[in-house]
């Protein structure tokens, strides 16, 4: 007799090892009930043939059910109800086998312990509740048979059968709830790895292919020149779009340290062919709305450089980790301002970028400072210290001890 | 660095758009292209036989890691400099083919003229520090200081001068620029720079050792795990 598991049944699947179990009961529970009126119970049955003949009629129900508990598809409501209502039966018919005094003297039915055969199957198929129904059911036959004056000394055996149906209801429900979440975690991670193919596929050709563009046409120059750059902005997009799709898992990923944001993730999508970001290889983790307001502060200064600035000026963005401080200097290659003028711009109300930055910064508990050299270009200084709480995320970030190095880099700060 | 003829450089890159077009760029600028690979084993396979000055090196290949290939030609081959040319978003990746001993990062968007640069630079033996590696190897320099000193004391660490200068390298000044502004000599600008990368690679070999032993990889007399 093999069982056989059936695969596309998901839900039901991991609860085959519970039917196999049930079909070794069962039949185990014929041979003790057989042991039992051939040695034990003997002298306590008045018609011993008959009981010999419910022997025989168990033993084949038992080959029955089992064959038909084998296929998932047969477990039916109405099965199980035939499978009850005929254990039911057969226990019944003890009233008619034994002698009157019999549960008096402690004898079991002639079913004995192969009454519970259907209680399972119910809180196997239908959990707690339908087990604790159908043990209920058996009971109260048990209780009819055996009469009120012995209910105490069955009392053990009933209540037993009534935590069988319910544990093993609660078991299979447990089961069928460990199955789902495993499904889900499988379709999960089949999703971030597909996910991470297709950002390992584009990175692998249109990204190089629209570097190779940009690259071309910024020699050729005239219009091939403006295909390059819109074919470097495209790159620098796509790039920013396929690394946040990893960045933000890992971020999301983080333990302890929930609604924390790689600033790094957010700082690179302000790259382009005129502005370079450079960060560390260790993901910055902040509170997202800290790393949104630095964002924010960032491109106010880099607005600042395009509408001040030259055509080409290019700009470079910094990001740095320290343990107690983050910071990001924004700086450009433009002209810069004279000394006196950017005190008198400010004094006078009119350098709003500055005030912008600066009351970001201050929000936030951070500080901002501007300088500049003429001729050198202009520097932003975005200062953000970390708060007494912050330093546990960072430890999540980088905490992977002295052999780091020489490990394969840990795919949650790959930033790929 | 003396050198008789051009420069001999390898190309390892898998798309052949890019190996191309870049071996195209460095021919005709007069280096010689010893040879191109298209994937890790190949590169090592022939870097013993063609003995490049440099290798341009794209870090994402089919069947290696950039950081093994770096490792395996500093074992095939190690007069050969290794210049990684990546297409970006890879820091850490970058991060550790630096401190397995590759001397220079650009990005693949870079301009032909910057290319060429770089690659006659690390023919010279300068590293070439762009924004990108500079702020990398800050970061490293940091972790280290603030991971648990399990080293043994050892952590290597950047003086405040080469602090400042990487700093100025990651917002895009040129040597000439930090020079000026810090009343210094290039050479010394460049000193300082290469230092940091040394101090890296120097700390990396020892790790590596560490890493090696404690992982029953190898005795002590074979630290860099050969391919």
């Amino acid at each position: 007799m093999t069982v056989t598991a059936t695969p596309q049944d998901g839900r039901r699947g991991s609860s085959e090892p519970l039917w196999r179990a049930l079909a070794v009961f069962r039949f185990a529970s014929v041979g003790y009930a057989a042991l039992r009126l051939a040695v034990i119970d003997r002298a306590e049955y008045s018609r011993p043939e008959w009981a010999w003949a419910v022997i025989a009629l168990m033993a084949a129900w038992t080959v029955g059910t089992t064959i038909a508990y084998a296929r998932p598809e047969r477990r039916t409501r109405v099965l199980l109800s035939i499978d009850l209502a005929v254990t039911a039966g057969l226990l019944l018919s003890t009233a008619a086998l034994q002698f009157p005094q019999a549960p008096r003297h402690g004898v079991t039915p002639v079913t004995a312990t192969w009454l519970a055969g259907p209680v399972l199957a119910w809180g196997i198929r239908y959990g707690r509740r339908a087990g604790a129904i159908a043990a209920l059911i058996m009971c109260g036959c048990d209780v009819v048979l055996i009469r009120p004056a012995a209910v105490g000394v069955g009392l053990n055996g009933l209540v037993l059968l009534l935590l069988a149906g319910v544990i093993v209801g609660h078991v299979a429900r447990l089961d069928a709830e460990v199955e789902e979440e495993r499904q889900h975690v499988i379709e999960v991670e089949a999703a971030s790895r597909e996910r991470e193919r297709l950002a390992r596929d584009i990175h692998d050709s249109v990204l190089q292919v629209l570097a190779l563009v940009q690259r071309r046409g910024a020699e050729a120059g005239g219009a091939a020149a403006e295909l390059g750059r819109l074919a470097g902005q495209q790159e620098a997009a796509l790039r920013a779009l396929v690394g946040s799709g990893t960045g933000s898992t890992a971020a999301g990923g983080a333990p302890g340290a929930p609604g924390n944001v790689d600033l790094r993730t957010v700082m690179l999508s302000a790259q382009t062919d005129r502005v370079t970001v450079s960060v560390p290889a260790q993901a910055v983790l902040l509170p997202k709305a800290a790393a949104d307001e630095l964002a924010s502060a960032m491109r106010a200064a880099l607005d600042n450089v395009r509408r001040h600035c030259a055509d080409g000026t290019r700009a470079w963005v910094l990001v740095e980790d320290e343990p107690g401080l983050v910071t990001v200097t924004i700086r450009d290659d433009g002209p810069g301002i004279a000394d006196g003028r950017l005190a008198e711009a400010v004094a006078a109300g009119r350098l709003g970028v500055s005030h912008s930055i600066r009351g970001r910064l201050r929000d936030l508990g951070g500080s901002a400072s501007i300088s500049s050299v003429p001729g050198e270009g202009t520097e932003v200084e975005l200062r953000l210290p970390r708060r007494a709480d912050a330093p546990v995320a960072r430890v999540t970030g980088t905490g992977l001890g002295c052999g780091r190095g020489t490990q394969r880099p840990d795919p949650g700060h790959g930033g790929r | 660095m003396e050198r008789s003829g051009p420069i001999r450089v390898m190309v390892v890159d898998d798309h052949p758009m890019w190996r191309d077009a870049v071996a195209r760029d460095l021919a005709e600028a007069g280096y010689d292209v010893v040879a191109t690979a298209a994937d890790g084993a190949q590169a090592l396979r022939l870097t013993g036989a063609v003995r490049p000055d440099v290798v341009v090196l794209d870090l994402q290949l089919p069947d290696m890691s950039g950081v093994d290939v770096t490792r395996g030609l500093r074992v095939t081959c190690p007069a050969a400099r290794v210049l990684v040319l990546s297409a970006s978003g890879e820091q850490q990746d970058v991060l550790d083919a630096v401190k397995a001993g590759a001397v220079g990062y650009l990005l693949k968007s870079a301009a032909r003229p910057e290319f060429l640069d770089a690659v006659r630079r690390t023919a010279d033996g300068d590293a070439v520090f762009t924004p990108g590696l500079a702020a990398l190897v800050l970061g490293e320099f940091r972790r280290l200081a603030s991971a648990p000193a399990a080293d043994g004391g050892d952590t290597p660490s950047l003086t405040e001068r080469e602090t400042e200068i990487l700093r100025m390298v990651a917002t895009g000044m040129s040597y000439k620029q930090i020079a000026s502004r810090l009343v210094l000599s290039h050479r010394t600008v460049q000193n300082h720079v290469q230092n940091s990368l040394g101090k890296l690679h120097l700390h990396n070999r020892v790790e590596l050792v560490r890493y090696a032993i404690e992982h029953g990889l190898a005795g002590p007399s074979e630290p860099a795990g050969a391919p």
